[in-house]
């Protein structure tokens, strides 16, 4: 299998796309570390799912956002041995509403600052804690989920795009720099995905909209995501670093 | 695939046995016969080669250089007949990646076209005409540089090329020679005296590269007894045995196994040279998979640079890992794969006990970076990319490490300020290492260099003198004396 005997840390994995994600890996023979934030429940369902699809999960609670939880986590996290590959995909919530968000000059540095944190630093924290591994295992693949949104905001929720923007420019940056480890550093960026706790609530009318200019005809399931990240996990894109792969069915042609 | 290997001069009808050595490399085999001579048929070659070694004086050493230069150059064209074997054959003969010899043979090759051979000489003679004729010293009397009639070489390894060494140096020096080679790589020498006979058949009688199986008592003795001068590569085990059967009256130059490191200066160790660094270290390591004396065993990287020497184990790794790709290790034998295996589990076993030990390899075996603070000891490396890398402070600290090895050390390559460079080869050269280099350049000794700190050239020759005294007493007794 694909994942055989390989260590997946997935951030935000009880649910959504996060869990589609970790199911995936799971599939594919991988050990899937489920970190959650609040959903001990929800976490060890998908855990026990892992198991049931002949990988295995382990469900671990702790806040990305904060460092020494973390560090904390990922000291447990590395009694698997290794790990050789990150999913950052946890994400501060969000309202996604396109009928009531703020407009441009409407939004408070605090409410940009919130995102920025939620999105950037989350995946910092992460990354500060594997890189470390990573060089000594002189290999490992770093997946950070942005959105379709930053190359062309259909809807521009001005500070989460700008958060998920950051983090775009980070990947980059890290992938320029660890190429020489070994490690490599994408982004997927999906487009709506429905059905998710986010979107849940998205309108009809939105949905609409975006599935007339969307090629495939139709929104993002959250299984659609966990494809490319599985790629992008995989030595299938061994020669891929920097990248971010728009899964939004066309919408966005860079 | 059939080829034959090895060179006769011409032997008036005599029926010569060939000996079948098999190869088989990425699913190919190649069958290359070598000449099996019976002790007779050996000892009429070493007569042979004798009695045209005259042949060879006759030329100038600048006529010499020119037919050398010619015969590389035939070498060196991608399209030559030869070329193209050698390109097909080595691979399958040795194991090492197609392009590791292509690229390898051309860089090699440069070394002894015209400009460089040129180089040489002067780089051991000081005035090459020397060679040619007496010249005047400045103490007064003249001097001349006589070569053997006949020099033998005993080669040892799978490196294609090194055999070209002492063959040319031997020629250089007007000697014939006598070459056996080793039954890891048996073409290329033989294939080299090919293109000489073409490109100047009357120099065709002035060598042979034969063979036989090695520490054959009847053949080796005919043939230490034959030359004047003999070049032995090998183990430090047969070289003692050779020693001890080579004639007092014949001269010995033996090359046995060595050790080579590398020293990474902090200057080399920012952020935009550490990667070119790195990769200029793996380079000396995937060249012929650490086979050749001047390959490093073991990495020195001082501390107190922007990249630790831990983080630069890490560099080294990925680079391996890249160049593995590029140019892939050649396929070990049982016994070597063994070796490799027990030195890593080895390694793995002591990693608790060592502290801030660290081992980056690859998960199919190709390649290990073990990274050693100070404490550990400096070994031997099992070779076939498996390298060490140590942190240091000062340059005391390697030559702690290294002083048990004094009569082994070679080459030193390095990667530090022009003030180091001075400073570290002095401490150096006092620890018994006879050669440095920049990194990335281990390889590729330039053409001159002392080999184990031993003169190519002027170690082949017998300096003749005519003592000033001589021209004294002779002035008078000339016809024209007043």
């Amino acid at each position: 299998m694909l994942m055989d005997g390989k260590v997946v840390l997935v951030t935000g994995a009880s649910r959504g796309i996060g869990a589609s994600i970790a199911r995936a890996f799971a599939k594919e023979g991988a050990l899937v570390i489920i970190n959650y934030l609040q959903n001990r429940e929800a976490a060890e369902r998908v855990a026990k799912e892992c198991s049931d699809l002949g990988g295995e999960g382990w469900p671990i609670q702790g806040d990305v956002t904060n460092e020494l939880a973390v560090q904390e986590m990922i000291e447990e996290a590395m009694e698997a041995g290794s790990i050789d590959v990150l999913v950052n995909n946890a994400f501060k919530s969000y309202i996604f509403d396109a009928e009531n968000r703020k407009p441009a000059g409407e939004l408070s540095w605090p409410e940009y600052q919130e995102q920025i944190d939620g999105s950037l630093q989350s995946a910092y924290n992460m990354c500060q804690a594997v890189i470390p591994i990573m060089k000594t295992q002189s290999k490992g693949s770093i997946i950070n989920i942005t959105t379709n949104l930053i190359e062309r905001p259909v809807v521009p929720y001005h500070d989460y795009n700008t958060g998920k923007s950051a983090l775009a420019g980070y990947s980059k940056n890290l992938a320029a720099d660890l190429g020489r480890f070994g490690i490599r550093v994408n982004c997927v960026a999906p487009g709506l995905v429905y059905p998710t706790d986010a979107t849940k609530h998205t309108k009809q009318d939105l949905k609409d909209s975006i599935i007339s200019q969307t090629p495939l005809r139709r929104l993002a399931k959250p299984e659609d995501i966990a494809g490319p990240v599985l790629f992008l996990a995989s030595d299938m894109s061994s020669f891929i670093t920097g990248q971010t792969l728009m899964v939004d069915g066309g919408l966005v042609m860079k | 695939m059939e080829i034959t290997a090895g060179y006769l001069p011409e032997m008036n009808n005599e029926t010569i046995e060939y000996r079948e050595i098999i190869y088989s490399y990425n699913g190919l085999t190649a069958k290359v016969k070598v000449p099996q001579l019976s002790p007779q048929q050996l000892s009429k070659i070493m007569s042979i080669v004798k009695a045209n070694a005259h042949i060879l004086k006759s030329f100038s050493v600048s006529e010499l250089v020119a037919i050398i230069d010619q015969a590389i150059h035939i070498l060196l064209d991608r399209q030559s007949k030869q070329r193209r074997l050698a390109e097909t054959w080595l691979p399958i003969i040795t194991g090492y990646d197609q392009e590791i010899i292509r690229t390898g043979l051309t860089t090699f090759l440069q070394r002894f076209r015209k400009h460089e051979l040129q180089r040489f000489l002067v780089e051991d003679f000081g005035n090459p005409q020397l060679l040619d004729d007496f010249q005047p010293l400045v103490k007064g009397g003249y001097s001349k540089a006589v070569g053997a009639d006949v020099t033998g070489h005993i080669w040892a390894g799978n490196v294609p090329g090194l055999p070209l060494w002492s063959f040319i140096s031997a020629l250089l020096v007007k000697s014939g020679s006598v070459g056996k080679t080793a039954s890891e790589e048996p073409l290329f020498a033989g294939l080299f005296a090919d293109i000489l006979a073409e490109v100047e058949p009357k120099i065709k009688n002035c060598f042979a590269i034969v063979t036989w199986k090695g520490g054959d008592e009847e053949r080796e003795a005919l043939f230490f007894e034959g030359c004047e001068t003999i070049i032995a590569y090998g183990s430090d085990q047969s070289l003692a045995s050779i020693k001890q059967r080579v004639p007092v009256t014949s001269k010995l130059i033996s090359h046995g196994h060595k050790i080579s490191f590398s020293i990474i200066g902090k200057e080399s160790l920012h952020m935009q040279k550490a990667v070119e660094t790195s990769h200029l270290a793996a380079l000396d390591l995937i060249r012929y998979d650490q086979q050749g004396c001047y390959s490093p065993q073991a990495i020195f990287v001082q501390k107190g640079g922007l990249i630790t020497p831990g983080e630069f184990a890490k560099y080294l790794a990925h680079e391996l890992s890249a160049l593995e790709i590029r140019f892939p290790r050649r396929e070990l034998s049982i016994e070597e794969s063994a070796s490799f295996i027990r030195n890593q589990q080895r390694e793995e076993m002591s990693l608790f006990a060592e502290e801030n030990k660290e081992i980056i390899s690859d998960e199919n075996g190709r390649w290990i970076v073990i990274y050693k603070d100070h404490s550990s000891e400096f070994l031997p490396s099992v070779l076939n990319r498996s390298i060490q890398v140590f942190a240091f402070d000062e340059i005391d600290e390697v030559l702690e490490k290294i002083k048990h090895y004094k009569k082994w050390l070679q080459t030193a390559g390095m990667s530090t300020s022009p003030e180091n460079v001075f400073l570290w080869s002095q401490k150096l050269s006092l620890h018994g290492v006879t050669r440095m280099t920049g990194i990335g350049r281990m390889t590729s000794p330039e053409a001159g260099w002392h080999q184990d700190g031993g003169f190519s050239l002027a170690d082949l020759v017998k300096m003749t003198d005519i003592e000033a005294s001589t021209l004294e007493l002779a002035e008078p007794l000339s016809a024209y004396s007043n």
